[in-house]
This record gives C-alpha cells, structure tokens and sequence, in this order.
C-alpha cells in the first residue's frame, strides 16, 4: 500500500491531504483565508498559509491516524496560481520531503481537481468543465493528455461572479446567485461564445452598468447568473457533440452552484448524456486532490528534484503526461 | 415557407446548435439549418440567442458569397423558427477526412482571404470544415462569427483551428498546421499572418488569474 500527503496552497486554500492506494482519503484538512475588504491579496494570502502549515499538516497526520514516517511521497501543486501562495506550499512540501527523505512529486492543480472528481463520482471516460475562480475550461483526456476544448479568453466565470458581487456590496459567490432568486426580470448582457471558449469580462461591465442604472439587483444577478451558466452549458454540450462522449464531469468551486448543476443536467437528460458532480467537500480547492494525483503519478515514477522544483503560475493542463491513463 | 413545397427528408446531423436536415425542392436536394430550442437556457436568452445567430450567419454567407469565399449559397431564411435553407454540400468533415492534412493548405488560402475581407469564422473548427471530391474545401456554420474583425478575433480562429486538429489527431497536427500556415500567409501577406501569430502565443498564455 502506498500513502500519499498532498499540499494544496495556489489560492485561498491552504489544504493538506492524506490519500492512500485504495482511493481512501484518510485526511483532508483545510485552513481558508478571507480577505478583511475587496478580493484576494496574494501576499496576504501568502503569509496566512505559512503561519497555519505547520498546525495544518500535524491535523492530518492526526486525523489519518498515521506518523510521518508512514508516507511514501509528499506531493504539492505546482501551479497554475498565484506565485506567493504556491511558493509557500512548495516551501512546506520540500521541507517535509527532505526531512523525512520521501520523493516530491509536483502536481497540476486543473489535472487535481479532474482526478479528484474522477475518484469519487465513478464517471468513466468524460467530457470535463472546470470552473473555479481562477479558471474555466473544458477538457477530455485524448491520448494521455487533457486537451483542452474550450476555456476562458479573459477572466474565469468565478472571478465574473466573485468580482461583481463585491462590487456590489454583497460579497463573492455565491451571494449573486441567491440575490438572483429575488429576480424576476432578464436584462440583455453581452453573451460571448467563440467555439468552444467564452468571455466574460464585457458581461461583467454591462452587469456593473446595469446596477448603477438603477435596475433592481435581483434583476442584475439573475441576468448575470443566468447568462453566465448558459455559456457554461452551451459550449459544453459542444464539447460532448464534438467528442461523441456520453460523461460530463464538473468539478471546481462552482460544482457547488444548484442552478448550473440543474442547467448541465437538463442539457446532459436532452442529449442522453450522464451527468457527474464532484461533491461539495472536493469541489474547492484541497489536499486531498493534490495527494490522489501524487499517488497516481507516484505510480509512473514522476517525481522531482528538489532543487528542480520551481513552481510554474501558469502552469496548463495539457503540459501534463497522464501517465496513468490506461 | 410552407407553400413553397419541400420536401423534407431526414435528420443528417444533429449539431451542438442546430438540427441540419436534408430536403427537396423541386427535386433540388438542399440543407435546413434549424436552430432548436435549448430547455436548460430561460426562454427569453434562448429566443434571443438562436434569432440572432440565424439573421447574422445568413447574411454572413450571402456577404462570403459574394465575396467568392466557398460557402453553401442561402435560399430562403425563417428568422420565426430560426432556420436557414441553404446549398447541400456533398463531402466530408475535414475531422473525418483521410486527406485532411493535405486539404490544410487550400484551407489556408480560404481563411486568408477570409480575414482579408476582415471576417472571422468564430468557430472554426474541423467539423464546420467539409472536403469535397475535386480538392476543394468549404466552409459551414457562420453564427458565432463577425465582420469587421479585429486581430485578436482572427487570432482566435487560427487558434480554435490548431487546437482542433489537435485534439482530433494529435500525431498529425505540427504537419497540418504548417501547410494551413504557409498557404495563410501567402494570401494575407508575411507580415499580417506574423501579426496574428504573435497574437495567437499571447491568446494561449492567458485564461487564468487575470487579475481584474
Ligand atoms: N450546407 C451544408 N452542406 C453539407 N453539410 C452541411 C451543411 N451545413 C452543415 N452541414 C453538416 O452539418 C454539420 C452541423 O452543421 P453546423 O452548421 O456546423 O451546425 P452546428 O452549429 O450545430 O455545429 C456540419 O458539421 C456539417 O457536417
Ligand atoms: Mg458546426
């Protein structure tokens, strides 16, 4: 049996994961950082993660029931993120792997969240949207890589909604889409599909035009909520037209949206499609998916060195083997 | 559209959009392009999104038509239903075509006159390319695209085409592209086609963590 501990630190989250070879997940500890004003501060964030590390990676030690030295690797993602938050998981992960003179295996982050959700919804072979704050794709695994399909041609549809709602007084999601509930009435805002990618920002604009305008803000947010997800759901339903597959999975914070979730599924019942949902608990960034995709790349011997382990901000999905793949 | 007598025969393709049927009118075989209604988007986007996309595809083809650019010619047009009645292309998805890579160079010349004329497809993928049977290629479903494009909207087209071929045949992608590259090029000038692949690096580097 092997046990993999897994660092999650590109965002907000700074989490620690504890995975072994049967797909049990033994710990899955979670220390979250929330900005005092406005969006997230990546040096803030930063120093939040160094000082809760240490108490972080004891809890899930404690929580799996198992020493330090019962690991077999230590794993972290690598990117893609914010530097400052990714150099201070990275610092933690080299730390332990010296320490405890383990192999260190550099995870994707987009590759974790799909293989986490892989794990735990039992989907097959699917058609992937990704959609968190800082990302927004679609992908399949074609010949050992996760092509991408489509994604995001400026900000992430999370960042779209973050980013409005806090600038409307209400806070990040998913405040928008329970103020949407209020709404009654759909405004026209840009909706922008190129293919398979969307774009979000110029809807962003005409939400923040509308409000000032004086429309109602249950209006705003269920215009905007609504012509977001519809995006969503439209060029991922090209996705599964082009791919001829019949398995959608979503993963990411948004995974935890019900009205996109009923939207996918809709389109998924329409076209006789399977839909697959990461739960709650693995939707956010953590640990857990950064350990369980350490142990699957454990299997195929990627590790690196330390002194070879920079961190990459922009680090993509396709970048990686999935060795693993049958 | 009733009293102009088609007859309609079957569902060829059912599209991520749109339902394309083959038809007969006065023993002419055409397409219809039906624009269905999509149950998970509210109705007033759903209305709003289908209407447009069919007024402005079908003036887009009349426009490349025009213009000497092979897409099918329209008939008629039902912006109610949201269909349109067009040229029955006899060929093959470039996706499905054994010779796609050797058609690439012919499909460099199309886009490039394409983007000279200052239009961009929007969607310019293997499946809305058809390969017919005299070595020609053609080009299909125009609702996604634009006039008056600009660098970064050519850009896109170029990169949605390469990351089309590359995950339709990965092995075959560098040697694809290079042939849709040289003969793009050779239509748009050395210059315009640098412009718009520097601009296609700068396409693919971005999508996460722009900071608004
Ligand atoms: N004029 C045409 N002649 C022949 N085949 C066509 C024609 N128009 C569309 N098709 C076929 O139908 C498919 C779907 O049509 P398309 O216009 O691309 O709709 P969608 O928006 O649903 O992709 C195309 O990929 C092509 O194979
Ligand atoms: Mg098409």
């Amino acid at each position: 049996m092997v046990t993999v501990l897994g660092i999650e630190s590109t965002a907000h989250t700074f989490g620690v994961g504890i995975v072994n070879s049967q797909g049990k997940i033994l710990a899955n500890v979670m220390k979250i950082y929330k900005p005092s004003v406005g969006g997230i501060h990546p040096r803030e964030a930063s120093q939040h993660h160094a000082a809760k590390a240490a108490e972080a990676v004891a809890e899930a030690f404690q929580t799996a029931g198992i020493k330090p030295s019962d690991i077999d690797a230590v794993a972290f993602s690598q990117g893609p993120g914010m530097g400052p938050c990714l150099r201070t998981g990275a610092t933690v992960a080299r730390t332990l792997s010296l320490a405890l003179r383990k192999p260190l295996i550099g995870v994707n982050h987009g590759v974790a969240h799909i293989e986490i959700g892989k794990l735990v919804t039992n989907c097959g072979d699917p058609v992937v949207l990704y959609v968190a704050g800082g990302n927004t794709m679609v992908v399949a695994l074609v010949e050992k890589k996760y092509r991408i399909l489509g994604e995001t041609l400026d900000i992430a549809a999370g960042n779209c909604l973050d980013a409005f709602g806090i600038s409307a007084g209400i806070g990040p999601m998913p405040a928008a889409e329970i103020y949407a509930k209020q709404g009654s009435k759909i405004y026209d805002i840009p909706y922008r599909v190129n293919g398979m990618d969307v774009s979000f920002s110029g809807l962003l604009t005409a939400s923040e035009k509308l409000l000032k305008s004086g429309v109602p803000l249950g209006d705003v947010c269920l215009s905007l909520t609504e012509t977001v997800y519809s995006m969503l759901t439209e060029v991922t339903e090209r996705a599964l037209a082009m791919t001829a597959k019949s398995s959608l999975l979503l993963v990411g914070g948004l995974a935890r949206s019900k009205r996109l979730c009923e939207m996918l599924n809709t389109m998924c019942v329409d076209r006789g499609a399977s839909l697959h949902v990461v739960p709650d608990q693995y939707a956010g960034d953590n640990g857990a998916m950064i350990a369980w995709t350490g142990l699957l790349m454990y299997g195929c011997k990627q590790f690196i060195n330390v002194d070879e382990s920079f961190v990459k901000p922009r680090m993509r999905v396709d970048e990686v083997e999935v060795c693993w793949s049958p | 559209m009733e009293s102009l007598n088609f007859v309609e025969k079957k569902v060829i393709r059912v599209g991520a959009e749109a339902v394309i049927k083959e038809a007969f009118w006065k023993n002419h075989r055409i397409i219809v392009k039906h624009r269905v209604p999509k149950r998970y988007r509210e109705e007033s986007i759903d209305l709003r999104v289908r209407k447009s996309r069919t007024i402005h595809e079908a003036k887009m083809l009349i426009h490349l038509s025009e213009n000497g650019i092979p897409v099918p010619l329209v008939y008629f047009i039902d912006p109610v239903e949201c269909v349109i009645y067009m040229q029955y292309i006899e060929g093959l998805e470039l996706r499905n075509h054994p010779g796609a890579v050797e058609r690439a160079k012919r499909l460099g010349n199309i886009v490039g006159e394409m983007h000279g004329l200052d239009v961009c497809h929007g969607d310019l993928t293997l499946a809305n390319i058809i390969a017919d049977e005299n070595q020609g290629v053609w080009v299909v479903d125009f609702g996604l695209s634009g006039f008056n494009a600009d660098l970064e909207e050519k850009a896109i087209d170029v990169h949605l085409l390469e990351r089309s071929a590359a995950s339709t045949f990965p092995t075959q992608t560098k040697k694809f592209f290079e042939n849709f590259l040289k003969s793009y090029s050779e239509t748009t000038g050395r210059d315009a086609a640098k412009e718009v692949l520097e601009k296609v690096k700068e396409i693919r580097s971005r999508g996460r963590y722009v900071a608004r």
